[in-house]
C-alpha cells in the first residue's frame, strides 16, 4: 500500500509540474503530460548511470488511465450536442464529411503505404483523423478567437468528429479486442448492439436518466455519475465493447438533460485528475527509443497531416461560408492531434505484431508534435495569413 | 436589433449585438461562469476583447446598464435618510480612545456632534444609552447626525 500511496504522489506530483510549465509557455497540459511520463517512465532516459526513472506501471496508474479514458470520453458525450450538429446540418455536415475523408483517408493511405495491412491502416487513419478539442479549444479561448466566426466552424468540425470517432473507435475496439480472442465479426456484433442499446438510452431516456441523477447534494450527484459510469463502461468491456465508447453514450444520454451544467461544474475536476494520469500513463507505456525508431514515418506523416487539416479546413471554413483568411484559419486551429489519438494508441498497445509495435509510438510521437505545432500556427496565424495572402495577392 | 446566439459546445454559448456601423458587441458565456466581452469592428477584422467579468461582476454591470442601478444592502454602512440628519452604525475598534470610556467621559456628543441612541454589544442592544453607558472596543455605536459628524466618531472609533 505505501508503495501505491508513493506512485500517486509521484505521478500527480510530475505531472502537476509539467502543467505548470506548459501554462508558463502558454501550451496546452497534454503534451506535457505526455513528455513527462516518456521521462520519468520505466524507459526513462539515464545519463551518467543516473537514470530519470522514478515510477513503473502500477496498478494505480493502470486504473486511474483506465478511469481517464472513461471520463474522457464521457466529457466528450456530454459536450456532444445533437442540437448543435442538426441547427444547419448542410454546411456542418458538409465540413465534417471533408475533414474525415481527408485526414483519415490519408492515415489509411500511409498506413497502407508502411506495410502495416488493412488493419493497421485503420488504426493509423484514426491517429490521424481527429484534433484534440482539449488543446484547440483552450487556443480559442487564450486567443479569443472564440468571438469570431471561424471559432464556429472549428467547434462544429470537433462536434462531427467527436461522434464519428466514438463509432470508429468502437469498430477498432472491435477489432482489438476480437483479436484478444474469439472473432472479430462476432466482437462487431456485439458492440453493434450494445451501442444501439445505448443510443436508444441516450435518446429516449433522457428524463429518467434526469430523475435518476438528480440528488440534492453535488456529493450525492457526483457519486451517482461516477458510480453509474464506471458500472456501465465496465460492462461493456466486460462484453467485449470499448469502455470509452460506452462512456461517450452515457455522456451524450446525460448532455440531452437539464443537468448538463451541473456536471460541468462538479465532475470537470474529477475528469482532469483522470485524464492527466492518462496522458501520464501513455508517455510511460511508450520507449522513447521506439519514437525515435519511427521518426522518418512520423517526419512525413507530421508533415502531410498538417497540410491535409490545413487543407480540409480550408474548404470546411469555405463550407461555413467564410472569407480566405478566416478559412485558413479554421485549418490552422484544427491541426492539434491530442485525447482521442492517444485512446487509439492506448487500444493499439494492446494489439500483437506490426500494429501494436509501431501504432503506439506512432501516435505518440504525433500527438507531441502536432499539440504543440497545433498552438504555435494558431497563435503566429497572422504572420501565415499575410504570407498566403501576400502569395495569392 | 436582433441579438444572435451560438452554442458553442464545450466552451459555453455565444452572443453578437449589432453595433455603430457594422461592428458587433460579441459575449462568450463560458460554462464556468466566466464571460468575455469582445468588440468586432467589421466583419472582416477580429474580435478586439475589452474584459471579462466573473458572475457577480456581470450581473452588477448588466444592472447598471440597465439603468436600473441600485445600492445593495450592506450592514456595515447602512444609513437610512432623516432630515439632514441620518442613522449610522459604527463599530469600535480595539485601539480606539473611545473603547473602556463612558460615553459622558468621552464627551461624544460634544466632541462629534452625534447623539448616540443606542449602543449594540454582539446580541445585546442598549438603547438610549446614557452618560454612564461605557462604550467597549467591538460595540457597535448607533448614532444620529449629518455626515460630517459621523465622520468625525468614525475617526474616534
Amino acid at each position: 500500500m505505501a508503495d501505491l500511496l508513493l506512485d500517486a504522489g509521484i505521478v500527480v506530483t510530475a505531472v502537476a509540474i509539467a502543467g505548470a510549465v506548459a501554462w508558463r509557455f502558454g501550451q496546452s497540459v497534454i503534451p506535457a503530460y505526455l513528455l513527462v511520463g516518456l521521462l520519468i517512465g520505466p524507459f526513462g532516459p539515464s545519463a551518467g548511470g543516473l537514470s530519470l526513472s522514478l515510477v513503473e506501471e502500477s496498478e494505480f496508474i493502470e486504473l486511474f488511465a483506465e478511469l481517464g479514458i472513461v471520463f474522457l470520453l464521457f466529457f466528450i458525450g456530454v459536450e456532444f450536442s445533437l442540437e448543435e450538429l442538426f441547427a444547419e446540418p448542410d454546411r456542418i455536415l458538409r465540413a465534417g464529411g471533408i475533414d474525415f475523408v481527408v485526414n483519415a483517408g490519408l492515415g489509411a493511405v500511409l498506413g497502407l503505404a508502411l506495410g502495416l495491412g488493412p488493419v493497421g491502416a485503420l488504426f493509423l487513419g484514426a491517429v490521424l483523423y481527429p484534433s484534440s478539442s482539449a488543446v484547440v479549444t483552450k487556443s480559442l479561448s487564450d486567443l479569443g478567437w472564440i468571438a469570431d466566426p471561424e471559432s464556429e466552424a472549428i467547434i462544429g468540425t470537433l462536434v462531427v468528429e467527436d461522434v464519428v470517432a466514438a463509432v470508429y473507435l468502437a469498430v477498432l475496439a472491435a477489432i482489438a479486442l476480437g483479436d484478444a480472442g474469439g472473432g472479430v465479426l462476432l466482437s462487431l456484433a456485439e458492440s453493434g448492439l450494445l451501442l444501439v442499446g445505448f443510443v436508444l438510452l441516450a435518446t429516449l431516456g433522457g428524463r429518467l436518466v434526469e430523475r435518476l441523477f438528480d440528488a440534492e447534494s453535488d456529493e450525492l450527484f457526483l457519486l451517482r455519475v461516477v458510480g453509474a459510469t464506471a458500472l456501465l463502461s465496465g460492462f461493456a468491456l466486460q462484453s467485449g465493447v470499448s469502455e470509452a465508447v460506452a462512456a461517450f453514450f452515457v455522456g451524450a444520454a446525460i448532455s440531452e438533460t437539464d443537468l448538463k451544467l451541473r456536471l460541468e461544474r462538479v465532475l470537470a475536476p474529477a475528469r482532469d485528475l483522470f485524464a492527466a494520469v492518462f496522458f501520464f500513463a501513455v508517455g510511460l507505456e511508450t520507449d522513447p527509443g521506439a519514437v525515435a525508431g519511427v521518426a522518418p514515418p512520423l517526419a512525413v506523416g507530421v508533415l502531410a497531416g498538417v497540410l491535409a487539416k490545413v487543407g480540409s479546413g480550408y474548404l470546411g471554413g469555405r463550407a461555413f461560408g467564410l472569407d480566405d483568411r478566416r478559412s485558413l484559419r479554421v485549418g490552422l486551429g484544427l491541426t492539434a492531434r491530442g485525447e482521442f489519438s492517444l485512446v487509439v494508441a492506448a487500444l493499439a498497445a494492446g494489439m500483437t505484431g506490426v500494429v501494436g509495435d509501431f501504432v503506439p509510438a506512432f501516435a505518440v510521437g504525433y500527438v507531441l508534435v502536432t499539440s504543440v505545432l497545433g498552438t504555435l500556427l494558431m497563435r503566429y496565424s497572422g504572420r501565415i495569413e499575410r504570407a498566403v495572402a501576400s502569395r495569392a495577392g | 436589433m436582433t441579438v444572435y446566439e451560438t452554442d458553442l459546445p464545450g466552451v459555453g454559448r455565444k452572443f453578437e449585438l449589432d453595433h455603430g456601423d457594422d461592428g458587433r458587441i460579441v459575449v462568450v458565456l463560458h460554462h464556468d461562469g466566466r464571460r468575455e466581452v469582445f468588440r468586432r469592428p467589421s466583419p472582416e477584422a477580429d474580435s478586439e476583447k475589452l474584459f471579462d467579468l466573473d458572475i457577480d461582476e456581470a450581473r452588477r454591470l448588466a444592472t447598471v446598464l440597465q439603468g436600473t442601478t441600485f445600492e445593495t444592502v450592506d450592514t456595515d454602512a447602512l444609513s437610512v435618510p432623516l432630515g439632514g440628519s441620518i442613522i449610522e452604525w459604527i463599530e469600535v475598534s480595539e485601539d480606539s480612545d473611545l473603547a473602556g470610556e463612558t460615553l459622558g467621559d468621552a464627551e461624544v456628543r460634544a466632541e462629534t456632534g452625534v447623539s448616540v441612541i443606542a449602543v449594540q454589544r454582539g446580541a445585546e442592544t442598549i438603547s438610549n444609552p446614557d452618560a454612564d453607558a461605557r462604550i467597549e472596543a467591538g460595540d457597535v455605536i448607533v448614532g444620529v447626525g449629518t455626515r460630517e459628524e459621523h465622520a468625525r466618531l468614525e475617526a474616534l472609533a
